[in-house]
């Protein structure tokens, strides 16, 4: 990866986790956008999966942070969902939008099973509905602005390492 | 190896007791974590204001119109009150009336009383404020009655200074445009010269109007051709557009005469902004009143004496 490609990795990944603090807020819906995710499949795509793992912990650790009762779920789930999105991309990534969208489709709704079941919070109906109901909305949500992302920062930031 | 030992640390952070955790989240917040814990608050403060402004600004024109209303209210208050002074002083042989508003055109010199004929008004009835005097009836209806003003030409009132020092007849300035609101004193001796600021009363001679109704301020002399008396301009103690409530002299009260009563309604005025000023606005003046007027000698016109109170909309404001 070249230095400017790096850099602009480096300002979107910024600019997401800016926008997960200031637009989500603003927003407010039940269904919410995830800002961290996406921020987390740009770096995972075009990382190791070590280095998406840490990054996913530290993202993690840093939203946990002011959810002190389920620290350390957020945490697990990040590193996860960073993990596999590294490792499965060479099987699943591909220069598609329609791939692009399930794919992170796909990892904000792994995300969030792996966060309720970590942080056990939610038991029963409460959970399937959130599991079944809420985090499927939320990660369609996560998913069109995810796309919209890519399709905006590809001219700069360019194909994901294959 | 990475990704397992993030896991697991992860795993320990989850398992860890919650005071741990705590304190563990209390750091990162203080330090990584501050700046973007400040956009969040900041993001949700704007949600919020951006969410309550319709409501806001509801409040705030709710407010503003209250806050109007009010001053509307504190005028009328205090013309009442004045008013309540000025019928505590005449205590009786007066008809209160209220000026109706004309269509502004034409009608600068007279004004249509809410008092006619069944009330007891008569032609040629003095009208009066708190601050002096307003004009004449010209014509008196049944339920109506119509005044001339002031700057009516037909206008004429015997007056003197408020000392008795000099004596003349008060008319309508006959000016332009804003001078045509002035009154002029004319046929005044030339001994007995007036200063600016010599209040100027009614004189009682003739007999239409009583001694002692406030008429104006002298303002300056004017020059005339005449050579045996001295004419002066005068600025007229009531001011026209603030003309609301009035009260209509009946004969009988001409007769007996007003003197002292626009001192007495002042001192009166005075007393009840003391008792105002002392936060006892709302009830005091009324006590006051009330036990006054059963000691006149009521007739169904001066018990209306009372009705500036009943009207006082003080006391509907919360």
């Amino acid at each position: 990866m070249s230095f400017a490609r790096a850099f602009w990795l480096v300002v979107v990944f910024v600019l997401l986790v800016a926008l997960h603090y200031t637009l989500r807020p603003v927003l407010a819906w039940r269904a919410s956008i995830d800002f961290l995710v996406i921020a987390l499949l740009l770096i995972a795509v075009r990382a190791r999966p070590g280095a998406a793992a840490l990054a996913g912990f530290v993202l993690g650790l840093m939203a946990d942070s002011l959810t002190p009762e389920a620290f350390g779920a957020g945490a697990l789930a990040m590193t996860a969902v960073g993990f596999g999105a590294s490792w499965l991309k060479a099987a699943f990534f591909a220069d598609n939008i329609a791939l692009n969208g399930i794919f992170i489709f796909a990892g904000k709704w792994a995300f969030d099973v792996i966060f309720l079941l970590a942080e056990h919070r939610l038991q029963g109906t409460d959970l399937l509905v959130q599991v079944l109901l809420w985090s499927p909305l939320a990660a369609a949500a996560t998913a069109i602005m995810g796309l919209i992302v890519l399709l905006t920062v590809r001219p700069v930031l360019g194909a994901p390492r294959s | 190896m990475l990704a397992a030992a993030c896991a697991a640390i992860a795993f320990v952070l989850l398992i860890l007791p919650m005071s741990t955790r705590s304190s563990v989240a209390a750091t990162l917040r203080a330090t990584i974590v501050l700046p973007l814990a400040a956009m969040q608050t900041k993001a949700e403060l704007s949600r919020r204001a951006f969410l309550s402004h319709d409501a806001a600004l509801r409040l705030i024109d709710s407010v503003t119109l209250r806050s109007q209303r009010l001053t509307g209210v504190e005028e009328e208050n205090e013309r009442l009150r004045k008013l309540l002074g000025l019928a505590s002083a005449i205590r009786w042989g007066f008809i209160p009336a209220e000026a109706l508003q004309g269509r502004g055109l034409g009608d600068d010199f007279t004004v249509t009383l809410s008092a006619g004929r069944s009330a007891g008004v008569e032609a040629l009835s003095p009208v009066v404020t708190t601050e002096g005097l307003v004009g004449m009836v010209e014509r008196a209806d049944n339920s109506l009655s119509l005044a001339i003003l002031w700057p009516h030409p037909d206008f004429r009132v015997s007056a003197m200074a408020a000392d008795g020092s000099a004596f003349g007849i008060v008319t309508a300035h006959r000016g332009e445009g804003a001078s045509r609101y002035f009154l002029e004193m004319h046929s005044v001796p030339l001994r007995s010269p007036l200063k600016a600021g010599t209040a100027i009363v009614s004189s009682g001679l003739g007999g239409v109007w009583p001694r002692g109704i406030p008429i104006g301020v002298v303002v300056s002399e004017i020059k005339t051709s005449e050579g045996f008396a001295k004419s002066y301009l005068m600025r007229p103690m009531v001011s026209l557009p603030d003309i609301a409530s009035v009260f209509i002299l009946t004969p009988e009260r001409v007769r007996a005469g007003l003197e002292n009563v626009w001192s007495t309604a002042s001192s009166t005025d005075s007393a009840r902004k003391a008792l105002v000023a002392a936060g006892d606005s709302a009830k005091k003046p009324r006590d006051t009143t009330v036990t006054r007027a059963p000691t006149t000698t009521t007739t169904k016109r001066d018990s209306l004496a009372r009705a500036p109170v009943k009207r006082d909309s003080a006391r509907r404001v919360p």
